[in-house]
């Protein structure tokens, strides 16, 4: 938007409908992946030396990530997402796509790489994922497609139960390892019907339903259950290390903060500080204000997101833009939750923020797709 | 936005109420983002002090004590009695160890090779504690090792890991039981038990050090070491040769007699030093709870909890310091002197002795049933007769004798660095009638401890000065300067000089021709004055024989005081002679020692020409009752 002049707008009118770009978007995603690497290169630091005898290891881990991301990015914008409705051997991409997802799912349980006590990682030669990342990506574009063939089902409760049903595999398989990653893709299965649906009494009635299943879920795993007690007793529980000197690091850094690199919770005292805590040392070096900051710079990325999908040029390009939309928010909602301890713990990184190749690569290339959705709203002078 | 318009209609499209929809969701998203924002506030309000407070604690990052090293117990000539020396504990971390492969090998080489370890034990250390950081292989390591092992790790230092030292000090004590009592030993901690080690316990005890390291504000490691101070160097008065020959006599006395209790001080008369201090009772200090030189492993089987306590203190027990006994006709010399600083008699007052007197209901026997018949007033004291004693006293009266029972130190306290030590009981002076009075003046009927008739008589025969006894003669701290000096223990006066010129030839002559001739050394000048006292209840004929005396006679350097209690022996359970023996033992081998030569051929200048017969002490019952008075003697405070 910021390169459209008022003569490119006059030309728009008497040429064709000129194809729209969401720099603004651009920039946003840009920023925060640039403010992410500047707080890891600042929270890292301390560990990498100690650990790997590399202050920057972290730091060049994620500006690769953050360059292969970016790139992926632009090129999937430039790419038409309708690609993904294409039949192959009488099916649609995303189908096959959806199942592919399924079956890594599958392979991941079995031959995964585990980290914490979870196997959530995958190696394909010299990449290592988690395909939980792309399980996201097949469900978010499988929902949306199935959603705008026939939004009309979506109006009786056993439509939304039907499309629920289509995602069962994926989000029974995640859940195994992965519960916040299983409630994410609940969530956006759930808004994206949510969106379309003319009836709204029966998907509060669900939405208690879920809950239900997810409390159940809960007490019926014993780990899960500890972190429950974690979370209730955070100062005296044994298991809550990590989250008390999380809230420790919040609290310490006031409201302005200690200053960008002076925070003492980086140096060993919060594990993984660098990934799915980080928001807790932003809070310390820069403050409440500053985490503020960061939340009002993701309202404004949902905003822009929002605005696009509202604006998309096909029900599948808004649904798809719903879905990216729903998956951030979540993310962020959850990460800054946990570590707030306002719920339980549970491992979800901060989006665009956090070290991580696969979190990173994957919410590039999701934006990629809202990018490419935005490209092709078009034009016209009223 | 404005210009932004939605095309096409033809396809699909989000309808005006799945916009709503869409809105509703982005509502609920920002409202929850607000939530977050309270939550972040609340913890700031609520939690903000205390956890700032928690993350200051981060802020040090290091804390390790550095241990001083408590101080050395030296005899006068420095030789060391007492002292700590370092030890290494060696602490294995295996799960450095495993952290890496090529760790491992050269690690556990090194080991092997410095301390001599099994190999299979550290492999299976390293499998059983894979996840453990302090695994204690060896205690109590010399510092040879360490530096073995050191020189291996500099030369491959990359490679081998996963092991450090933690420093101790432990208490060692190279002569063993030599003067267990006057140095004690040390319970874990540097807790000093007994003896010189808890009387001085403040000065043997250093501080700790500390090695601290922290984050200034600009977070900047801060690194800081609080050196340990060491505890100071303790100069005893002890002589550790001296306290050798006292304690090999007492060796060599005890394989021909045995009794319950054997006490041997010597003391410098001049200083008040005391050179040696022992008993038959020593334990080795670096092995405290062991009693088998007392008791068979059988004996020491069958004890229970209580009784093998109570053997352990008897065994701690410093005799000369901490008992009291009745001091016997040693205490004449006392009796004596006071008489004759009152004025009420002089050196040539005369005496009579008819061998037994009555007084109120009690007869009081002399050690010589017949009587001594009439003597001067050295002679009284050469033969230790307690009928001239009863009459000297009684010109005294009760008052007089108990102010100097008093002056010569007894009855309370003398203020020996030593722990535990006993006030022993006088008679007070309204309870000191006739026979009290009377059996008091040769020694019986109050208790007294060895180092306050030591002390006493070291005072009669210097010249009249008491000196308070001590066995630490300076405190040196770590940089050499002196902390205390136990220079001016003179006190005060007790007798003149004339008086102690007496006492002097008085001593010379009853070694030379009177009851003490067995404590006489050849070619040397000795004084002193026996003792043999009724112990306890008078009907069981139980007895402490003792010897006080020093040489030169003339002019005493040494002063020895020896006491044995119960004698096991049927012909000389009630003899003096015992303890002269041993005094003549100790001093003809302690005399050249230090640096007092024979003077045979110096005449002191007095000589005995009376014509009472030279012999051992001996007494046999002291009382007797048949009297016709009321008065009972005050019954003998135990």
């Amino acid at each position: 938007m910021t390169s459209l002049t008022r003569e490119d707008m006059e030309r728009s009118v008497s040429i064709k409908p000129k194809q729209y770009y969401d720099y603004t978007l651009l920039f946003l995603i840009v920023f925060l992946v640039g403010f992410g690497i500047v707080m890891i290169s600042s929270i890292s630091a301390y560990n990498a030396t100690k650990y790997y005898d590399d202050a920057f290891l972290f730091v060049k881990g994620q500006l690769r990530y953050a360059v292969i991301g970016i790139a992926g990015m632009v090129g999937v914008s430039m790419c038409d997402y309708h690609w993904v409705t294409k039949r192959i051997f009488g099916l649609p991409a995303i189908v096959w796509g959806y199942f592919a997802c399924v079956v890594l799912q599958v392979v991941v349980l079995f031959i995964g790489h585990s980290s914490n006590g979870s196997s959530r990682w995958i190696d394909i030669g010299p990449i290592r994922f988690q395909p939980s990342e792309l399980t996201k990506i097949a469900v978010i574009l499988l929902a949306a497609y199935i959603v705008q063939k026939a939004p009309k089902i979506l109006d009786h409760f056993l439509g939304f139960v039907f499309v629920m049903f289509i995602f069962l595999p994926a989000i029974g398989l995640v859940v195994v390892e992965n519960l916040s990653t299983a409630i994410i893709i609940v969530g956006i299965v759930f808004v994206i019907c949510f969106i379309t649906s003319r009836k709204k009494i029966y998907y509060f009635v669900s939405l208690g339903i879920l809950a239900a299943a997810g409390v159940v879920l809960i007490m019926k795993v014993s780990y899960r259950a500890e972190r429950i007690d974690n979370w209730l007793h955070v100062e005296t529980a044994s298991g809550a290390y990590q989250i008390l000197q999380g809230l420790y690091a919040i609290a310490s850094g006031g409201w302005f903060g200690k200053g960008l690199g002076n925070s003492i919770q980086k140096l060993g005292y919060i594990p993984e500080v660098h990934t799915d805590m980080i928001f807790s040392c932003i809070c310390e070096e820069l403050g409440i204000f500053g985490a503020v900051c960061l939340l009002a710079l993701y309202a404004v990325l949902l905003w822009r997101i929002f605005l696009i999908g509202l604006h998309a040029p096909d029900l599948f390009g808004s649904l798809i833009v719903c879905g990216v939309f729903v998956q951030i928010a979540l993310q962020v909602l959850i990460n800054v939750a946990v570590v707030t301890n306002s719920i339980p713990a549970t491992g979800i990184p901060l989006p665009f923020v956090s070290y991580g190749g696969s979190s990173l690569i994957f919410t590039l290339l999701e934006m990629g797709m809202v990018l490419s959705v935005a490209k092709r709203i078009q034009y016209q002078n009223s | 936005m404005a210009v932004r318009r939605q095309k096409k209609k033809s396809r699909k499209q989000l309808t005006r109420k799945m916009q709503k929809n869409f809105l509703l969701v982005f509502m609920v998203v920002v409202v929850l983002f607000m939530c977050l924002f309270v939550r972040m506030a609340y913890i700031r309000v609520v939690k903000g002090t205390q956890y700032s407070n928690a993350v200051l604690s981060h802020q040090s990052y290091v804390n390790t004590a550095i241990p001083y090293k408590r101080g050395t117990i030296t005899d006068r000539n420095g030789v060391v009695l007492a002292t700590s020396t370092p030890v290494y504990n060696v602490i294995f971390d295996p799960s450095v160890v495993l952290s890496d492969e090529k760790f491992k090998e050269p690690t556990l080489d090194a080991l092997v090779e410095a301390f001599s370890l099994d190999r299979t034990e550290l492999e299976r250390i390293l499998t059983e504690y894979p996840e453990s950081a302090y695994y204690v292989l060896l205690k109590d390591q010399p510092y040879e090792r360490i530096e073995a092992y050191e020189a291996l790790r500099k030369a491959n230092h990359k490679v081998i890991k996963g092991v450090w030292f933690e420093t101790e000090y432990v208490r060692e004590y190279p002569y063993g039981s030599s003067a267990s009592h006057v140095i004690g030993y040390t319970n874990k901690g540097d807790v000093g038990t007994y003896g010189i080690e808890q009387y001085y316990n403040l000065y043997l005890n250093g501080k700790n050090g500390r090695e601290a390291g922290y984050y200034d504000a600009e977070l900047n490691l801060v690194k800081k070491v609080w050196e340990a101070e060491d505890g100071d160097t303790i100069v005893s008065t002890i002589d550790i040769y001296l306290q050798n020959i006292v304690e090999e006599k007492i060796e060599e006395f005890l394989q021909e007699y045995s009794c319950e209790n054997i006490g041997v001080v010597m003391m410098d008369p001049d200083t008040g030093e005391i050179y040696a201090m022992a008993s038959n009772r020593g334990f080795d200090l670096n092995d405290p709870r062991n009693l088998d030189t007392y008791y068979t492993a059988e004996e020491q089987a069958a004890m229970t909890d209580e009784e093998q306590l109570a053997a352990l203190n008897a065994m701690w027990r410093n005799f000369c310091v901490n008992d009291t006994y009745e001091p016997g006709s040693t205490f004449k010399l006392l009796t004596v002197s006071a008489g004759l600083e009152e004025n009420l008699i002089s050196s040539s007052t005369s005496l009579y002795c008819e061998g037994a007197r009555t007084l109120g209901r009690w007869t009081i026997h002399c050690n010589r049933k017949t009587g001594h018949g009439s003597l001067s007033l050295t002679e009284a004291l050469m033969f230790s007769c307690n009928m001239a004693m009863m009459d000297i006293v009684q010109k005294e009266g009760r008052s007089l004798f108990r102010y100097y029972q008093e002056h010569f130190g007894l009855g309370s306290k003398t203020g020996i660095d030593l722990p535990g030590e006993a006030a022993g009981i006088l008679i007070d002076e309204e309870l000191l009638n006739e026979t009290e009075l009377a059996t008091s003046s040769f020694g019986q009927g109050f208790n007294v401890t060895m180092v306050q008739m030591l002390s006493a008589y070291c005072s009669l025969v210097n010249g009249g000065y008491y000196y308070q006894p001590h066995v630490v003669k300076e405190i040196v701290d770590t940089n050499g300067a002196t902390v205390l000096e136990n220079k001016n223990s003179l006190l005060h006066c007790t007798v003149s000089n004339s008086t102690s010129e007496f006492i002097r030839q008085a001593a010379y002559l009853t070694v030379e021709s009177g009851t003490a001739t067995p404590a006489q050394v050849e070619g040397y000048l000795i004084g002193g004055k026996t003792g043999t006292a009724q112990k306890g209840n008078r009907e069981e004929g139980k007895y402490v024989v003792s010897f006080i005396g020093g040489a030169p006679a003339d002019d005493p350097e040494i002063c020895i005081y020896v006491v044995i209690d119960e004698i096991h022996d049927e012909t000389l359970y009630n003899s003096s002679k015992p303890a002269t023996q041993l005094t003549s033992n100790i001093l003809a081998q302690a005399l050249p020692y230090l640096g007092i030569y024979p003077d045979g051929d110096i005449d002191y200048g007095v000589e005995y020409t009376g014509e009472q017969e030279a012999g051992d002490e001996v007494i046999d019952g002291l009382l007797e009752e048949g009297g016709e008075a009321e008065v009972s003697p005050t019954p003998i405070p135990e």
